[in-house]
C-alpha cells in the first residue's frame, strides 16, 4: 500500500514539470512584451535604454529554456515572482487561495452529501417522490447556466429579500468572523453546489440501480438480513467506488465553476485573479495559478486512486 | 415467407431499413419530451435565422429609449444603451447556436479521426495521442480555454471556435478509440484487410459506422455543452469580442448589480433563451439516445 | 380451499400462482396458474426452455421480485417441521416482500443458490464474513468466533480446501466451482429445510458441474433437505429428481414423478424436450431433434394452448380456449387435450379434469 502511494506521488512530479513547461512556453510565445505593462509609456518612449537595461536584468533576453529553468529554480526556492504591477505573487496566492479552497471544498462537501444522498434514495425508491423531484432538478440543473443561477440567487436573496450580501468575502465591520463567513459563503456555495448536484445525483442513482440489480444483492436478501443492511452494507459499499471516480471527474467542473461563480459574486479568490490576470495579460500570475490548479487536479486524482484501493480488495491486493 | 424470397436482397435490405426507420420515428414520437425538445430547437433556430436574414437592427444605440421595460414596441425591452433586446436575443441566438453546432461537430470529427487512428494503429502513435489527451483532461476545460485565450491574445470569433474545438475532442476520442481497439480484432475487419482493402477504407468505411450512434448522440448533447461554455466564458468577459451579441455577451450586462436589481428584462430574456434551448437539446439528445441505442432495443 | 394434503409430508404447496410484470403501462403475465407440491426430503426438478417462467416462479415464492411484479396466489404454503411439530407459513399473505416475516424465513427455513457464482458474491467482503452474515443475523447472541467456527465447519463439509486460509480470502481469489461452494455455504449455513437451486451449474464447466450436483444430492439424501432444482438439462433431471415439473410459457404443462414424466410422457412439449437431449452414442445418421419454431413473445400471446403453434398434433380446439389440467394417474398431471391419444401405460384410468 505504501509503495503504491509513493509510486503515485512520484508520478505527479514529472507531470507538473511538463505542464508548467508547456504553459510557460505557450505564454512566452504569445509575443506580448511584459515590459509594456511594467513601464509607464512615457518612460518607454523617452528612455528606451532603461527598458533595455530592465529587460536584460529580468533575463528576458535569455533563451526561453534558460528562462524556464530560472523560473522553476525560483519557484522551488519559494519565489513566485512579481506581477506586472510589481506585486508579490506569493502574497496574492496566500491571500486568495484559502478563499477559493473554502468555496470549492464546501461546495464539494455539500454536493456530495446531497447528490449522492438523493441519488441513492431515488434508486431505492424508484419513481417515488424523491426520485421525481431529483430528476426535475437534475434536468434544470444541467440546462440553466451556473452564472444565471448565481444571478437569480443574488436577485432573490440579496436584492429582494436582503438576507445575504451579494459580493465579497469579508465585511469590514464584521463582529463575528463565523457569522460573517457564513453570510458571505452561503450564496456562492449554494450556487456552486446546485451545479454539481445535478450530475452527481444522476450518476449516483444509475450506479446504485446497477448495483441493486446485481446478483449479490439477491444473495444478501436470501440471508434474511434487514433491508437497510442490504442497501448500505451491500449496495452502497459497492456503489461508492464508481461514485468516487465520478466525483474526481467533477473536480475540473468544480474549479471551472468556481472561476465563474467568483466572478458572479465578486468573490476574492484565485478564480477572479485568473480572470483579471488574463484580461491584463499578466502572464506570470496566469502561469502560477494554472500550475496550482494542475497540482490540485493531480492531488485529487491521486486521492481517488488511494480511496479506490482502500475500497476495492482487487486493487488493494495488487492484482 | 415466399414473397420475401422472391425479392432481391437489396430490396429486402431496403424494406428492412425503411421499416426500422419507421419504427424508430414512431418510437421517437412517443417520447413527448424529445418531441418537445425538437420543436423548441426548430422554433428558436428558425426565429433567429429569420431575424438575422431580415437584418433587424441589434447594434445601434439609441440614448432616448435606454432601459425601457418590455412594451408593445420593444417586446423584450431595451438594454442599458437603448438597443432592442428582442433583436439582440434573436441575433445572439444565431451566434450562440452557430458556435454550439460548429464546435460540437468539429470536435466530434477531430475526436473521431484521432480516436480511429489511435485505436486502429496502436503502438507509439496511440501512446502519443493518449498522452496529449490526458494532459488536456488534467485541466478544467474552462481553465484550459482561458489559458488558450491568454495565449492567442485576441478574442476573435475564429480564435474562440478554435479554442473550443481544441479543448472539446477528448471524450469522443476516448469513446472511438476504445471501440476501435475492440473492433479491430473482429473477423470481418480481418477479412477486409485480407482482401487488401486500404487502411483508411477499413477504418472509416468498415469500423467507424459501428460507432456512429454514440458519436451522433454525444455531438447533440455537446451542442448544449458548448453553448453553455461560451456563455460562461463571455459572462466573465473572456469570450467573443463584446461587439458580437452572443447570448453570453448579452448576459455580461448582468455583472452589474444595478442591472440585476432594476432591469430584470436585460438578463431574464437571454437567460431564459439559453436555458430553454439547452433544455430542449438535452431532451432531444436523450430521446435520440433511446431510439438509436441498440442495446436498449 | 380445503386442505387436501398432509403438512408433514408436503413441505411446500403452491396453488394458482400468477406473476405479472408491469412495463410501460403494459401488463405481461409471466407465470400463469402455477400449482405444484414438494414432498419433504425429495427433489423436484423444474424444467423448461429459457424464459418459460421457472426462475420467476421461484423468485415469486422467495419474494425476490422488484416492485414492477405483481404476485397473486391462492396459496403459497410452507410447512416447517421442527422436533415433530409442524408450523405453517402462508407466504401469499405476507405483505412486505422484505419485511420481518419474510426475512425470518429466508436463511433458517428456505434459501436459494443462484445461477452465476461469479456475480452472486459481493466482491468487497471476505467470503467467510459473507457466509457468517446470515448466521449472525438469525442467531442473536452468537459471537463472531463461534460463527467463524461454524463457517469453517461448513467449508470443510462442502470440500473447500484449506478452509482456515480460504475463509479470509475475497471472492475474486476463488475459482468458479469454489465460489459456487461458497454460495451453497451461504444457503446452508442456517440449516434451512428447503433449498431452491436456480440452475446452479450452468455457469460452471462440466467436471465441476458433477461435483456440485453430488454435493446437492448428498444434502438431500444425507441431511434430508428438500430441494427444488431449476434446470434445462434433462440429464441432470434424470439423475437428481424424484419429481418433475415441466413448464412452458409460464404454465405447468406436465407434472409427475420421474417415472411418470420420463416413461409415460404425456405432453408433446415434454416429448420434444426429451428427444432433443443429446445422448452419447447417438447412432450414425440419427439426427438430434429440435423443437420447430421459437418461443412466442409473452406480450402477444392469444388464448388457447401456448404450444399449439409448435405442436405437430395441434388442432383447432387447442387454440380455442385455455387448456385445463388433467390428472392421468395420482400425482401425474398434464395440460393437453390430446393426453388420451399418447401411448400410455396399460390400465390407465380415464383422466379427470382438475382445477
Amino acid at each position: 500500500m505504501l509503495k503504491f502511494i509513493l509510486k503515485k506521488l512520484a508520478m505527479m512530479i514529472p507531470m507538473l514539470v511538463v505542464i508548467s513547461l508547456v504553459v510557460f512556453l505557450g505564454l512566452r510565445s504569445t509575443g506580448i512584451d511584459p515590459l509594456t505593462f511594467m513601464v509607464p509609456p512615457e518612460v518607454q518612449s523617452q528612455s528606451p535604454e532603461i527598458v533595455e537595461q530592465l529587460r536584460e536584468d529580468l533575463g528576458l533576453n535569455d533563451p526561453l529554456l534558460v528562462q524556464y529553468f530560472r523560473w522553476l529554480g525560483n519557484l522551488l526556492k519559494g519565489d513566485l515572482g512579481l506581477t506586472n504591477k510589481g506585486e508579490d505573487i506569493a502574497g496574492i496566492i496566500a491571500d486568495r487561495l484559502p478563499y477559493t479552497l473554502e468555496l470549492s471544498l464546501y461546495a464539494m462537501l455539500f454536493s456530495s452529501i446531497i447528490g449522492i444522498g438523493i441519488g441513492i434514495i431515488s434508486a431505492i425508491r424508484q419513481n417515488g417522490i424523491v426520485d421525481y423531484i431529483g430528476r426535475v432538478l437534475a434536468v434544470l440543473g444541467q440546462a440553466v447556466p451556473q452564472f444565471l443561477v448565481g444571478i437569480l440567487m443574488i436577485w432573490i436573496f440579496s436584492i429582494k429579500m436582503g438576507i445575504f450580501p451579494a459580493a465579497n468575502r469579508v465585511s469590514p465591520d464584521a463582529t463575528n468572523a463565523f457569522v460573517d463567513a457564513f453570510m458571505h459563503l452561503f450564496l456562492p456555495v449554494t450556487t456552486l453546489t446546485i451545479g454539481m448536484v445535478a450530475v452527481l445525483m444522476r450518476y449516483a442513482r444509475n450506479t446504485m440501480l446497477d448495483v441493486l440489480n446485481s446478483d449479490y444483492i439477491k444473495t444478501a436478501r436470501s440471508k434474511g438480513i434487514p433491508e437497510w443492511k442490504v442497501y448500505l452494507k451491500h449496495g452502497f459499499r459497492n456503489a461508492m467506488k464508481p461514485v468516487l471516480v465520478i466525483l474526481m471527474f467533477r473536480i475540473p467542473a468544480l474549479i471551472g465553476g468556481s472561476v465563474v461563480i467568483e466572478s458572479v459574486f465578486s468573490y476574492p479568490g484565485i478564480g477572479t485573479s485568473m480572470t483579471n490576470a488574463i484580461t491584463n495579460m499578466d502572464y506570470n500570475l496566469v502561469l502560477v495559478i494554472t500550475l496550482i490548479i494542475a497540482a490540485v487536479m493531480l492531488v485529487a486524482s491521486f486521492m481517488v486512486d488511494v480511496l479506490n484501493a482502500l475500497l476495492d480488495p482487487r486493487v488493494r491486493l495488487g492484482e | 415467407m415466399s414473397n420475401t424470397n422472391s425479392m432481391s436482397i437489396k430490396e429486402q435490405n431496403k424494406s428492412a431499413a425503411s421499416s426500422l426507420m419507421k419504427k424508430n420515428i414512431r418510437k421517437f414520437l412517443r417520447n413527448k419530451l424529445a418531441v418537445f425538445g425538437l420543436v423548441v430547437i426548430v422554433v428558436i433556430t428558425v426565429a433567429c435565422i429569420v431575424a438575422a436574414a431580415t437584418g433587424i437592427d441589434y447594434g445601434t444605440p439609441n440614448p432616448t429609449i435606454m432601459k425601457t421595460p418590455p412594451n408593445g414596441e420593444h417586446m423584450f425591452g431595451t438594454d442599458t444603451i437603448g438597443r432592442d433586446m428582442l433583436a439582440r436575443v434573436l441575433f445572439g441566438g444565431c451566434y450562440s447556436i452557430f458556435i454550439g453546432v460548429f464546435c460540437a461537430v468539429m470536435s466530434s470529427v477531430l475526436g473521431a479521426v484521432l480516436g480511429a487512428v489511435s485505436g486502429y494503429f496502436g503502438g507509439k502513435v496511440d501512446m502519443c495521442i493518449v498522452r496529449v489527451s490526458e494532459l488536456f483532461q488534467a485541466f478544467p476545460q474552462l481553465v484550459l480555454v482561458m489559458m488558450l485565450v491568454a495565449i492567442l491574445g485576441t478574442r476573435s470569433m475564429g480564435n474562440m471556435l478554435f479554442v473550443f474545438v481544441i479543448t472539446g475532442w477528448m471524450t469522443t476520442f476516448r469513446m472511438v478509440r476504445n471501440e476501435f481497439m475492440s473492433l479491430k480484432g473482429e473477423t470481418y475487419v480481418k477479412v477486409c484487410e485480407a482482401f487488401g482493402m486500404s487502411k483508411s477504407n477499413v477504418m472509416f468505411k468498415q469500423i467507424l459506422p459501428n460507432v456512429m450512434t454514440p458519436i451522433i448522440v454525444s455531438t447533440t448533447t455537446n451542442v448544449a455543452y458548448f453553448i453553455l461554455q461560451e456563455a460562461s466564458l463571455s459572462f466573465i468577459g473572456l469570450g467573443v469580442a463584446d461587439s458580437t451579441p452572443t447570448w453570453g455577451n448579452i448576459l455580461n450586462a448582468a455583472k452589474s448589480i444595478q442591472v440585476v436589481q432594476n432591469q430584470w428584462w436585460i438578463w431574464v430574456f437571454p437567460g431564459a433563451a439559453i436555458s430553454l434551448f439547452v433544455l430542449a437539446i438535452n431532451f432531444f439528445g436523450d430521446g435520440l439516445r433511446d431510439v438509436l441505442d441498440a442495446k436498449q432495443q | 380451499m380445503g386442505k387436501n394434503f398432509d403438512s408433514k409430508e408436503i413441505i411446500l404447496n403452491v396453488e394458482n400462482l400468477n406473476t405479472t410484470f408491469v412495463s410501460d403501462q403494459k401488463k405481461i403475465r409471466i407465470v400463469k396458474n402455477v400449482s405444484f407440491q414438494l414432498k419433504r426430503g425429495k427433489a423436484l426438478a423444474v424444467v423448461g426452455e429459457s424464459g418459460c417462467g421457472k426462475s420467476v416462479t421461484m423468485n415469486s415464492i422467495m419474494r425476490f421480485l422488484g416492485r414492477n411484479a405483481i404476485i397473486k396466489a391462492d396459496s403459497i404454503q410452507y410447512n416447517a417441521l421442527r422436533d415433530g411439530k409442524v408450523t405453517e407459513y402462508h407466504i401469499e399473505k405476507i405483505d412486505k416482500p422484505h419485511g420481518p416475516e419474510m426475512r425470518a424465513l429466508r436463511g433458517p427455513e428456505m434459501s436459494m443458490v443462484f445461477q452465476d457464482p461469479m456475480s452472486s458474491l459481493n466482491p468487497v467482503y471476505k467470503v467467510g464474513d459473507q457466509v457468517a452474515e446470515g448466521l449472525l443475523q438469525h442467531n442473536k447472541g452468537m459471537t463472531k468466533a463461534q460463527a467463524r467456527e461454524k463457517v469453517l465447519e461448513m467449508f470443510r463439509k462442502l470440500g473447500i480446501p484449506d478452509p482456515e486460509e480460504r475463509i479470509d480470502c475475497y471472492p475474486h481469489q476463488f475459482s468458479g466451482g469454489m465460489k459456487q461452494r461458497v454460495v451453497i455455504a451461504i444457503a446452508m449455513i442456517c440449516n434451512p429445510e428447503l433449498i431452491i437451486c436456480d440452475e446452479p451449474t450452468t455457469a460452471l464447466d462440466v467436471t465441476i458441474q458433477a461435483q456440485i450436483m453430488e454435493l446437492l444430492k448428498d444434502m438431500q439424501v444425507k441431511d434430508g433437505k428438500s430441494i427444488i432444482l431449476i434446470t434445462h438439462n434433462m440429464g441432470l433431471v434424470a439423475e437428481m429428481a424424484d419429481e418433475v415439473c415441466v413448464m412452458y410459457m409460464g404454465r405447468v404443462v406436465e407434472f409427475g414423478s420421474l417415472e411418470d414424466v420420463f416413461d409415460h410422457t404425456s405432453h408433446p412439449y415434454t416429448q420434444a424436450l426429451l428427444r432433443s437431449v443429446p445422448v452419447l452414442g447417438l447412432a450414425d445418421g440419427q439426427k438430434l431433434e429440435t423443437i420447430p419454431g421459437a418461443t412466442p413473445n409473452p406480450a402477444d400471446l392469444k388464448g388457447g394452448c401456448e404450444f399449439a403453434d409448435r405442436c405437430p398434433f395441434a388442432e383447432d380446439k387447442c387454440r380455442a380456449k385455455d387448456i385445463p389440467m388433467f390428472e392421468l394417474s395420482p400425482g401425474h398431471r398434464v395440460r393437453c387435450l390430446k393426453y388420451s391419444s399418447f401411448p400410455l401405460a396399460e390400465g390407465e384410468p380415464a383422466a379427470a379434469e382438475v382445477k
